[in-house]
């Protein structure tokens, strides 16, 4: 299964990939692409993190005189961060939350060049503090699972994995993990669980209603919650929270407060990684010449020919009709139960005052 | 030199809630706050400190001990938190000429926390003008003599709080209630006697009181409504449904409201909610602020927070058959938070989901756990 998917994807949360070729040498020699990536090798930095994390070297080695430029080269190296990366919404949050910091920082510093040392302080201070985010996260999720509860989780995440093994260590859980689809992480998640010794059974992401009935909740990170209180998530969450809501089960999103984003989409359509391709219809056999598109990619009944996809057992999507699929989808407030972050359990609706304080002076 | 916070918990007062409210003689969710109040008003005048972290660990042993006497009564550990949180920001207010906020405080964690709830600039009293000096050696008291007489009024407003919730609550009921509508209610909550009677001055309205066997609260609570004018019904549990489809409004009370926006009431509350659901019916809850708990449901789903005395259910007459069942008495519901639309509070109108951001501003999250 894994050399399926070995391919594909590298980095956890699937930023790898330089789709744009121009290239942006970023501010005076430093590369603000480069650092981003750099920070995200490392397994326990999420892309908001990297994001703080490389706009703070940014500011080292910016020559900006004044809070205005500044805050300009902070704003072109987000936008040269987002332009770069397929899926720019973990990123654009950490980007809103660092900006939105330095904007606000009081000035009261002896000379620029301190106050900028200053800034890089606290960049750094705060990326050294929020690894722990999580390991508060899994004490207050512990709180909410009891003995043998069966719990119900999709894909990989970082937060929910250690909230799971960190239950494993006082309450007897098992879980379901969902494949997830197309990237597989679900067997990431089911491999570190397992090898923890917590009883674990991968799941389709067709068969998560028919599991459904058995399970006592669903836990589920993000990769941001916007301020409608919704979550954007690894495709296929949606789902999962519309049938979790029909048995009548709760549905819990775990993230840390630095995924707090200020978005509010109102529907698939309104997520930034959309694009017209995404789940579009073939076009006209005269035009889908140029794009290789085959005659009826939709219905590959038959072993596929072997272009792109030689290595692809039958009946899988070849590459092509993957890429048309979305990576994330939008889960709306009113299925989310809980959300809990390192600022405390919340309700949905709890996530948007947050957002609200946190920008109000902006 | 302090007092032990031990000895403060062992003290007479505080012993004596203790036993009254294991063997169950103070019970109620307002009478155990409001003895609670009072315990604490004995325990800190008397109690000596020099800083505010003993006055915290006294006030905290207290609550302590009056929680493991009876776990049951949430407001009892409600009224400790309200106390300390209240003092905190006292003792905040005092010190904040010293620590003025300087760059340093000024963090990327900090700025997330600027979205926190917090009660709005009307808490904020003008210029403090108590100069506090902790740990004098030279004079240990001096501590406690400048923040008790402030913490005694804070004990004070809450408890002016307490004797004047159901008045409160009820200011808003003419506008809730309307002429002719038929008001269901189970069981007797006095907010809700309090709130209905204050209505009945405006308009004219029917009451269906359910009883909510098998502690019949419903019968005082149509005796008492009827006596004071208003046109009063009482009708058995089975009947809710059936009677449904002609209420234009439920109003039921509450033992206590959960941070999730979820309830504890009175048996009967939850079937009540349900037939509510199922015919679109408002369901509102009267309720004061003190009942406010920094918990989220867990798993009392299925069962109750607290069973009575099976006797009303099956007596000890019918002795063939008790020892051949099991019989349970549960007397509370959980109602679940997508139940309920509205909760009335003396603190204004609130639903559900606004619930944890209320708790959030009354009480420290420290003090969330004993």
């Amino acid at each position: 299964m894994n050399t399926l998917y070995s391919n594909s994807t590298v980095v956890p949360s699937g930023n790898a990939n330089p789709i744009n070729d121009h290239d942006d040498a970023g501010e005076r020699g430093f590369d603000v692409y480069r650092a981003y990536q750099r920070a995200l090798a490392d397994e326990d930095i999420s892309p908001p993190l990297a994001a703080i994390h490389s706009l703070t070297e940014l500011v080292t080695s910016s020559n900006a005189g004044t809070m205005f430029e500044l805050v300009r080269a902070l704003n072109d190296g987000a936008e040269t961060l987002k332009k770069r990366v397929p899926n720019p919404i973990g990123l654009t949050a950490g980007c809103e939350l660092f900006i939105g910091f330095v904007t606000l920082f009081p000035h009261e510093s002896a000379s620029f060049s301190e106050l900028k040392r200053e800034i890089v302080h606290q960049g750094k201070s705060y990326t050294s503090q929020a690894i722990k985010f999580r390991t508060k996260i899994a004490e207050l999720a512990l709180g909410f699972i009891k003995d043998d509860s069966v719990i119900l989780t999709h894909s990989y995440s970082r937060v929910v994995t250690q909230a799971l093994l960190h239950a494993h260590t006082r309450k007897r859980i098992s879980v379901y993990v969902t494949e997830a689809r197309p990237r597989g992480l679900g067997l990431k998640t089911y491999g570190l669980l397992t090898a923890a010794g917590i009883p674990c059974t991968v799941v389709l992401d067709s068969a998560v209603a028919y599991v459904m009935d058995q399970v006592d909740f669903v836990l589920v990170g993000s990769e941001a919650v916007v301020e409608s209180g919704g979550l954007i998530n690894a495709v296929g969450s949606n789902q999962m929270a519309i049938i979790a809501k029909a048995e009548n089960k709760p549905f819990y999103a775990l993230a840390e407060s630095y995924k707090f984003h200020r978005l509010f989409p109102l529907s698939q359509h309104d997520l930034p990684t959309h694009n017209s391709g995404i789940l579009s219809f073939p076009h006209s056999m005269n035009r889908s010449a140029t794009t290789q598109t085959r005659a009826s990619p939709r219905l590959t009944d038959d072993v596929p020919d072997g272009s792109a996809s030689a290595s692809l057992p039958q009946r899988t999507m070849t590459l092509e009709q993957m890429n048309r699929n979305p990576d994330v989808d939008y889960t709306r407030p009113d299925l989310i139960s809980l959300v809990f972050s390192d600022v405390g359990v919340l309700t949905p609706e709890g996530v948007s005052q947050y957002l609200v304080g946190m920008f109000a002076g902006l | 030199m302090a007092t032990e916070p031990q000895t403060a918990a062992g003290q007479r007062p505080v012993e004596a809630l203790a036993a009254k409210l294991r063997r169950r003689q103070v019970v109620g969710s307002r009478e155990t706050a409001l003895e609670t109040v009072l315990v604490l008003r004995q325990v800190v005048t008397k109690a000596r400190f020099q800083n505010i972290n003993q006055l915290v660990e006294i006030i905290r042993s207290v609550g302590q001990k009056l929680i493991e006497a009876q776990p049951k009564e949430h407001t009892v550990g409600n009224t400790v938190r309200k106390l300390l949180h209240h003092v905190r920001e006292e003792y905040n207010n005092a010190s904040k000429g010293e620590a003025t906020t300087s760059a340093s405080s000024f963090s990327i964690a900090n700025f997330v926390l600027q979205g926190q709830p917090r009660r709005q600039a009307a808490g904020q009293k003008a210029e403090s003008t108590l100069v506090l000096k902790e740990d004098d050696s030279d004079d240990p008291d001096s501590f406690a003599r400048t923040l008790k007489p402030v913490v005694m009024e804070a004990i004070q407003d809450i408890l002016d709080e307490l004797e004047t919730v159901y008045d409160n609550i009820a200011k808003s009921a003419k506008d809730h209630i309307h002429s002719d509508e038929i008001i269901l209610t189970i069981g007797r909550s006095k907010t809700v006697e309090t709130y209905l009677k204050s209505a009945a001055h405006y308009h004219k309205f029917t009451v269906i009181v359910v009883e909510s066997g098998p502690s019949y609260g419903g019968h005082d609570m149509a005796c008492s409504l009827s006596s004071s004018g208003v046109s009063t019904f009482l009708v058995p549990d089975s009947s809710i449904y059936a009677l449904m489809s002609r209420v234009s409004k439920v109003i039921l009370g509450a033992h206590t409201i959960l941070a999730n926006g979820g309830m504890f009431a009175v048996t009967g509350s939850v079937l009540t909610a349900t037939a509510a659901r199922a015919h679109s019916t408002p369901v509102m809850v009267c309720a004061g602020q003190f009942k406010l708990t920094p918990l989220w449901n867990l798993y009392h789903e299925y069962g109750a927070l607290d069973f009575a005395d099976p006797g009303s259910v099956l007596g000890f007459e019918e002795c063939d058959l008790v020892d051949k069942v099991d019989v349970v008495n549960p007397y509370y519901d959980y109602v679940r938070p997508d139940l309920v639309d509205v909760y009335v509070t003396n603190d204004g109108d609130h639903p559900p989901p606004s619930i944890y951001r209320l708790v959030k501003e009354s009480y420290d999250d420290e003090d969330n756990e004993f």
